[in-house]
């Protein structure tokens, strides 16, 4: 990943625009862009998902393989979650293999989706000891214009939670529908010009600091947690964060659930 | 390719298993714009493959080493989602990917104007979403309305179709079971200004009466691909 | 054996919109010349950019519908310092490739080695291209009325080819807007802005910036 230029002006600008309370773009502190949800988008895939906040736009799209358990685990199937931001979605993204900032992205989508325990792993049995369905989620980015994180972590779930296992293509019984229990979502904070932001934007992110991602499930309960980038936070700001964050997977999980 | 002379495609009146005749192309839309952040970009919906290519430049090519004094180096890359194919795609590095890629560049190079940027460096992405059969077409067709929706100069547009051989009956724009049990598969790529060929690529078995049958679909369908080109990129509605 | 030589006869222009595609046929060359965006091939002209046909006296050309900026001499940019030696600083100026500022040619003199201590990696220069190679690499220069380090403001973005809107005719766009907005405005020939004033009003001028891009016809991105 080439690393961009970061304009001092851009630095200095953002600071004095968070010091007035006000934002690049004209939104509150804690608005998000405009949020689009499309699912069924893919033909291949046995679960897809297309989202697009403000200009970043991301596909999800779930695969199932067989699998063998594990010899100590013989009735569990597994899910595996992988991401991948190509020269295609930014100016910024080298060819070559993934950047250390595309796998961090990658797990820390992964580890909010799977600690949810929505995907019950025991259920993806299917002769125990000898098979099972593995869940391959694929996170695939169209463009970057900021907040892949949670574009991405939106798509997985909705893509998931329309997902038909496919026996019969398998021969091993008839489609069904992937059980999910649950709608984990992810919240990215993004500290501009010395406070933390909601969804922020490609320039944001350029001139911003440290970001913090929350995954909530639906009781508020705490799934996952990731600090990324240098820079220093206190508890009273990640206790505001938190506060915004417990509101706002509410509101997205009820979008998700009415689509 | 392997030719599997017992599964009917194509019955006694000439309709093909998706209802097409021999010389008829699947349905193609095509948009431009789709990626916000790059100099230029196109989606392209063919039959049911899918394809996405984004155009970043001219811009300065790095590292150093890739530069050329005398000319733009051309930066192709084809690869296919992991979610585009039936059985999944797994991500990394994939030969056939990187053989397009660079036969792909190939074509490309032949119309661009490199000479007006030395030095520098055009980047041209190219994501294969969903695939169904002639997945290179697509991506180097949609690859020239990228470019030309960048503002990159090029003499002309380059429309890639594939026509191929299917129970010993020539037909034009193989779709995945012909493909998968044709006999022959004839992707080309032409500028439709000249007719002229910057891409070719042939496998399978023909008699020459079929490759210039082969051949003449290409070359029939590229002025059909051509005004659908044309439309998205005039802002004309593309069917 | 005769095979198809040709897809179909050149291919003419739009006539509704009078936009056309790198291919098209512009016509016979007679007595005309070739401008920008169009190549003389086998006794025509054919464009080669997706643009607007224009014939302008003897002059064919294709005005470019999205381009990237390139530069001319005497253009006024703005630029973003990207690295330097012992006394050069790589200027990025949006354009294929970077822009190099000589220490001569720079704010004021700097000991050698000190080039960052007058202007810093990141920061933006208000400066002219001094004149390009025909390798299309340029130099620039600040050594001029206005030319100077950007300390305060931002810089925004615009594709090179819609400054003719934001300035508008006669200029008269542009000072509306300065004089509704109260700010300093200095367009660039690059494309970027710089905008200075109060926050209220660089918000503002934003905003019209925005909306200027998103109306953009048959823009690239």
């Amino acid at each position: 990943m080439s690393v961009p230029l970061v304009p001092k002006l851009l630095r200095a600008h953002l600071t004095e625009l968070a010091e007035n309370n006000r934002r690049l773009d004209e939104r509150g502190q804690w608005d998000s862009r405009n949020l689009e949800i499309e699912h069924s988008v893919l033909p291949r895939a046995e679960g897809s998902a297309k989202v697009r906040i403000g200009d970043t736009i991301v596909y999800a799209g779930v695969k199932f393989q067989i699998m063998t358990p594990y010899e100590d685990r013989p009735n569990q199937g597994g899910l595996m979650c992988s991401a991948e931001v190509r020269p295609l979605a930014g100016r910024k993204y080298e060819p070559g293999p993934p950047s250390a900032e595309s796998i961090e992205l990658g797990r820390v989508v992964d580890r909010g989706i799977r600690e949810s325990g929505c995907i019950d792993v025991d259920s993806l049995c299917i002769i125990p000891g000898e098979k099972a369905w593995q869940v391959i989620l694929d996170l695939f980015a169209i463009s970057d214009d900021g907040n892949l994180f949670d574009a991405f972590a939106i798509a997985g779930i909705v893509a998931l939670k329309e997902a038909t296992i496919p026996a019969e293509r398998f021969e091993v019984g008839k489609d069904s529908k992937l059980e999910v229990t649950g709608t984990p979502i992810m919240c990215s904070y993004h500290k501009v010009g010395g406070r933390f932001v909601y969804d922020a934007s490609f320039r944001e992110e350029l001139g911003g600091d440290e970001r913090i991602h929350i995954t909530l499930g639906d009781n508020g309960n705490v799934h996952s947690l990731q600090k990324g980038l240098k820079g220093i936070f206190t508890a009273d700001e990640f206790e505001e964060i938190m506060g915004h964050a417990l509101e706002r997977t509410k509101q997205i999980s009820k979008i998700i659930n009415s689509l | 390719m392997g030719g599997y002379g017992d599964v009917q495609m194509i019955d006694e009146n000439g309709k093909r298993m998706d209802g097409r005749g021999p010389a008829d192309l699947r349905e193609i839309s095509i948009e431009t714009g789709v990626v916000p952040v790059a100099d230029g970009s196109c989606r392209m919906i063919w039959g049911t493959n899918e394809a996405i290519v984004s155009v970043y430049g001219p811009m300065e090519a790095h590292p150093r080493k890739i530069q050329r004094q005398d000319s733009a180096v051309l930066a192709v890359e084809y690869n296919m989602a992991p979610f585009s194919t039936t059985d999944r795609m797994r991500p990394g590095f994939n030969r056939r990917s990187k053989e397009i890629s660079k036969v792909t560049k190939d074509a490309l190079e032949s119309v661009v104007l490199l000479e007006l940027y030395p030095r520098s460096k055009i980047q041209v992405n190219i994501e294969i979403i969903s695939a169904e059969a002639g997945t290179r077409c697509v991506g180097l067709t949609a690859a020239s309305v990228a470019l030309a929706d960048a503002g990159i100069p090029m003499t002309d547009l380059v429309v890639s179709v594939a026509s191929g051989k299917i129970n010993d009956i020539v037909v034009c724009d193989l779709n995945k079971e012909e493909d998968n049990y044709g006999e022959a598969d004839l992707p080309m790529g032409i500028l439709p200004n000249t007719g002229e060929l910057v891409f070719l690529q042939m496998d399978g078995n023909l008699s020459q009466e079929e490759f210039k049958q082969a051949w003449d679909y290409n070359m029939n369908a590229a002025s059909e691909v051509h005004s659908i080109m044309k439309k998205a990129l005039t802002g004309g509605d593309s069917q | 054996m005769s095979m198809s030589k040709s897809a179909d006869a050149p291919h003419k222009v739009e006539k509704e919109t009078g936009i056309v595609i790198p291919g098209d046929d512009l016509g016979e060359i007679k007595d005309k010349l070739a401008g920008h965006g169009v190549l003389e091939i086998n006794g025509r002209f054919t464009a080669v950019k997706k643009g607007i046909h224009r014939v302008k006296e003897r002059v064919v050309s294709v005005e470019p519908i999205y381009s990237k900026y390139t530069p001319r001499p005497s253009d006024l940019v703005i630029g973003y310092i990207e690295g330097c030696t012992n006394n050069i600083w790589f200027v990025d100026i949006g354009a294929p490739f970077n822009a190099i500022l000589p220490m001569s040619l720079g704010p004021s003199k700097a000991e050698f080695g000190g080039a960052r201590s007058v202007i810093d990696i990141g920061e933006a220069i208000l400066c002219r291209v001094q004149e390009v190679e025909e390798t299309h690499s340029s130099v620039v220069s600040m050594k001029g009325m206005g030319l100077r380090k950007i300390n305060s403001g931002i810089v925004e973005q615009l594709p090179p080819h819609l400054i003719g809107r934001i300035i508008g005719k006669g200029g008269k766009f542009l000072s509306d807007l300065k004089s509704n907005s109260e700010c300093r405005i200095v367009v660039a020939d690059n494309g970027r802005i710089w905008i200075d004033g109060d926050l209220p009003g660089i918000s503002n001028v934003r905003k019209i910036i925005l909306e200027l891009e998103n109306k953009d016809f048959g823009g690239g991105n």
